[in-house]
């Protein structure tokens, strides 16, 4: 697409433009109608939950992209958070704990991607029985029980902060976004990303590993997911077998916002970290403004909707103004 | 003379922006088969999404006019209606739906309880597929399981069902063979002599100059000129199409060196339709250094089939392939790729280029290895490379970020080249390289694969086009019922000869 001179028309060209006016629009109808949204202490909680929607939204960006789904990041949260858990109650280092929660993230993953590359699963399918499976493990973990108590070094993990009052789960989940972005901008894997849900046969082709991409998205997600779950156990200081249900849909959801294409190979980081913090927004907002958690996902429903669609009407502008640029 | 069946006057139709279409005007006689003619993105499709409601009549300007009568089109609907029927290019059947359904898709016959009656259905499909010339299909058979040319005369079938009295064919060729076009022209033919009028697009000249009566030339969205039978003349019709004179590209002589490169030995390929059969049985073949190789044969001859599987793309059950004498295993095109083989595939759109990228991307994504330093892409180098084989390409675009689905068919074509040359190739197969590319694009492609040639790259050429074949190839393999029928040297190949292999006469 050709540079504009015109620094609007240049804004409007990104695709993060969109959920950027309207996170913009919602803080500022929302300042005005109750102040308190400002204030520091309700500034730290929407960031530190966007960390906790964000953490996992970055892996599922990439599943995304790729052509793929996955329905298991619920579920491996709370298996995550479960082992985790389960290890420090039987006196086992925190070190030790954290990296048994990641490889249950990463197994997950990785069982999930051999299944949809070698066997040729629907992601969706696969993706969907792992989602009951690890939820089984967790509850066959726990009986149903609450793990805890959990250590105080473990629990200082979310409970402390590094750098002033800034909660340590925005700054990793930062910190992770800028490594994801400038994986996908700018090396070759996250080239092969996009050329794979773009148009995976031709990829494939022209000599790249589809599968080992697939397998990638796969298991870097399930350890994204793990490492929330764990993060969100440290936090509330024990493990719930409920934990993170209907997590998946929110990670989809706030992906979908920020402008990942339902239709594969179209998506970017940064568009992901603003739908998350819009998911956050949108949630605090209504609950500021004493809109009962009844109808906060009826609001959340329509404006993913709403978001595909204005979505949607601009690729199609975009795409006929570019037609006719090349004409 | 007769009066014309259909006159469009003035038709100005206008994008945001650009004109698509500026004051065309032409007519149609009863029993009249003409030919449009022009590059892509001379307005030819827009005339014809005009002329089938598909854009409605409110968004351009001009008169559409059906019998003396005026006719303004809302949708498709109304333009079948008014007995105006258009196979587009694309093949759009519900591939799950039996041919008959396909066929008779809204207009089911019905017995007396008001429900479908098969019978008559499946009856009634036949005799329609009968008339075209088709035989062997069952109509009970989901669409998918026949090969793209029936499903091409499927489509006809339906059109005709509807009864139209003017027919649109829009490059109704670009997947037939020889034999299936000829089935397809007598189909034409007959309906001709019913008194059915055809609009007939296509790049393929000298089809034009065998079934049509009259040609009407479109170049930049204008009438340029029209040509009946007897002014018939490829150089006089080519230079209006293009708007300028165009160096006819000539068969030539060309010395190959008797050096090995490519061997391939008993390839077996397994049936992509049909469990427990071949498609390729026991085909060994050379290719030698600086060689173009036409590859010939009917579609489901197994061309294709074979070529992936010495590039990795598709399963073989068996086949040893010798690189410079040496035994090399190609279980992927990973593998061919970094032994040196490239391929250009039949279908860009399916599995060439890859939409939601750029030119730049789209050219880079064979070396994105070689590219790479301390784990990241080096954007300079990519540019670079970009910029280079825009240039030596002649890749017409706004920029090298340009999305490549915007692009011409031509220049995609080119892009998907591109990125091959990119590579260290030593073999280089092309799959129908010219499918739905203009004339002018066309001969660029020719003088491009012959330059390569001559810098010492072997190349394998598959062609539904014999003419193509026969202007470029140094030498000819026919394969028939998977096997290679027989071997043709260049200075012994004419269009004669090679049908008759293919046809295993």
């Amino acid at each position: 697409m050709p540079k504009d001179k015109n620094l609007w028309k240049r804004f409007w060209n990104m695709q993060e433009s969109g959920v950027l006016l309207a996170t913009i629009l919602f803080m500022v109808i929302i300042t005005c109608v109750n102040s308190v949204f400002l204030t520091p202490d309700n500034i730290w909680n929407v960031l530190r939950s966007t960390g906790f929607t964000l953490l996992t939204t970055l892996g599922i960006t990439l599943v995304l992209i790729s052509g793929g789904l996955d329905l298991s990041v619920g579920s491996v949260y709370a298996l995550g958070g479960t082992v985790c858990a389960k290890f420090l109650v039987m006196g086992l280092p925190v070190w030790v704990s954290i990296i048994a929660g990641l490889v249950c993230g990463l197994l997950v993953g990785l069982v999930n991607g051999l299944i949809i590359v070698k066997l040729n699963i629907p992601p969706l399918i696969v993706t969907l029985g792992m989602m009951y499976v690890a939820r089984g493990v967790v509850y066959v973990l726990t009986q149903g029980v609450p793990v805890y108590p959990l250590p105080e070094g473990f629990k200082q993990l979310e409970q402390t902060s590094l750098i002033g009052a800034v909660p340590n789960v925005v700054i990793l989940a930062l910190v992770l976004a800028v490594v994801m972005n400038v994986l996908m901008k700018r090396t070759p894997l996250g080239r092969s990303i996009y050329a794979v849900g773009g148009n995976a046969e031709a990829a494939r082709i022209s000599g790249l590993n589809v599968g080992r991409v697939k397998l990638f998205v796969y298991v870097i997600t399930g350890m994204l997911a793990a490492l929330t779950g764990i993060l969100m156990t440290a936090r509330l200081g024990s493990a719930q077998a409920t934990a993170g249900t209907g997590y998946e849909m929110t990670v989809i959801a706030a992906a979908i916002i920020g402008g990942t294409s339902t239709y594969a190979g179209v998506g970017t980081i940064w568009g992901s970290v603003l739908g998350a913090l819009f998911m956050e927004i949108l949630s605090n907002s209504l609950t500021l403004m004493r809109i009962s958690v009844y109808w906060q996902n009826i609001v959340i429903g329509v404006v993913l909707v709403v978001a595909v669609i204005i979505d949607t009407y601009r690729r199609v502008l975009m795409r006929r103004r570019e037609l006719n640029a090349t004409k | 003379m007769e009066k014309p069946i259909l006159t469009v006057r003035d038709i100005t139709k206008i994008f945001v922006g650009t004109v698509a279409l500026s004051r065309v005007g032409f007519s149609l006689y009863p029993g009249e088969v003409l030919a449009l003619l022009g590059e892509n993105g001379a307005g030819k499709s827009t005339l014809m999404k005009i002329l089938s409601g598909a854009y409605p009549c409110d968004s351009f300007t001009g008169e559409i006019v059906l019998e003396d009568e005026p006719r303004r089109f809302h949708s498709p609907k109304d333009a079948e209606d008014a007995g105006i029927a258009m196979i587009p290019q694309e093949i759009n059947l519900e591939l799950d739906l039996s041919v008959t359904e396909n066929i008779m898709l809204g207009k089911m016959p019905r017995n007396r309880a008001g429900l479908v009656d098969w019978k008559k259905a499946h009856a009634e499909a036949a005799g329609l597929l009968q008339r075209l010339g088709v035989n062997g299909v069952d109509p009970h058979m989901p669409a998918r399981s026949f090969s793209s040319s029936i499903q091409q005369l499927i489509s006809i079938a339906r059109a005709l069902y509807r009864k139209p009295r003017i027919l649109i064919l829009d490059e109704p060729t670009s997947c037939l063979t020889e034999s299936e076009t000829q089935i397809l022209f007598g189909a034409v033919r007959s309906l001709q002599e019913k008194g059915l009028s055809c609009l007939y697009i296509s790049h393929k000249l000298n089809e034009v100059f065998e079934l049509c009566g009259r040609v009407v030339v479109l170049r930049d969205g204008k009438y340029i000129s029209e040509y009946t039978k007897d002014e018939f003349g490829t150089a006089p019709i080519i230079q209006d199409i293009v708007g300028r004179k165009l160096e006819d590209f000539q068969k030539k002589t060309r010395s190959v060196s008797q050096e090995e490169v490519l061997r391939a030995e008993h390839f077996h390929v397994a049936h992509p339709y049909a469990y427990g059969k071949k498609i390729i049985n026991d085909v060994s073949f050379t290719l030698h250094k600086g060689e173009i190789l036409g590859m010939c044969g009917l579609v489901g001859s197994g061309r294709s089939e074979l070529l992936g599987a010495v590039f990795g793309a598709l399963p073989k059950l068996s086949g040893e392939v010798y690189l410079e004498g040496k035994k090399v295993s190609i279980k992927h095109p990973s593998d061919a790729k970094r032994l040196g083989i490239g391929m250009l595939t039949e279908d860009r759109k399916k599995d060439g280029f890859i939409g939601c990228l750029s030119i730049r991307e789209n050219i880079s994504v064979t070396v994105l290895n070689m590219l790479t330093k301390r784990l990241f892409i080096q954007r300079g180098k990519e540019k670079t490379l970009a910029a280079d084989y825009m240039k030596r390409l002649s890749i017409k675009a706004p920029d090298m970020e340009t999305k490549i689905l915007t692009l011409s068919g031509g220049n995609q074509q080119k892009a998907i080249v591109a990125k091959w040359l990119a590579t260290d190739m030593k073999v280089l197969i092309l799959d129908e390289p010219t499918r739905g590319i203009d004339v002018g694009t066309k001969q660029e492609m020719y003088q491009l694969i012959r330059q390569l040639a001559d810098n010492g790259l072997s190349i394998i050429v598959v062609s539904s086009e014999v003419q193509e074949l026969l202007k470029l190839c140094d030498r000819f393999i026919v394969l028939s019922e998977g096997k290679v029928h027989s071997v043709i040297k260049g200075e012994d190949a004419s269009e004669e000869v090679i049908l008759k292999a293919c046809s295993d006469l």
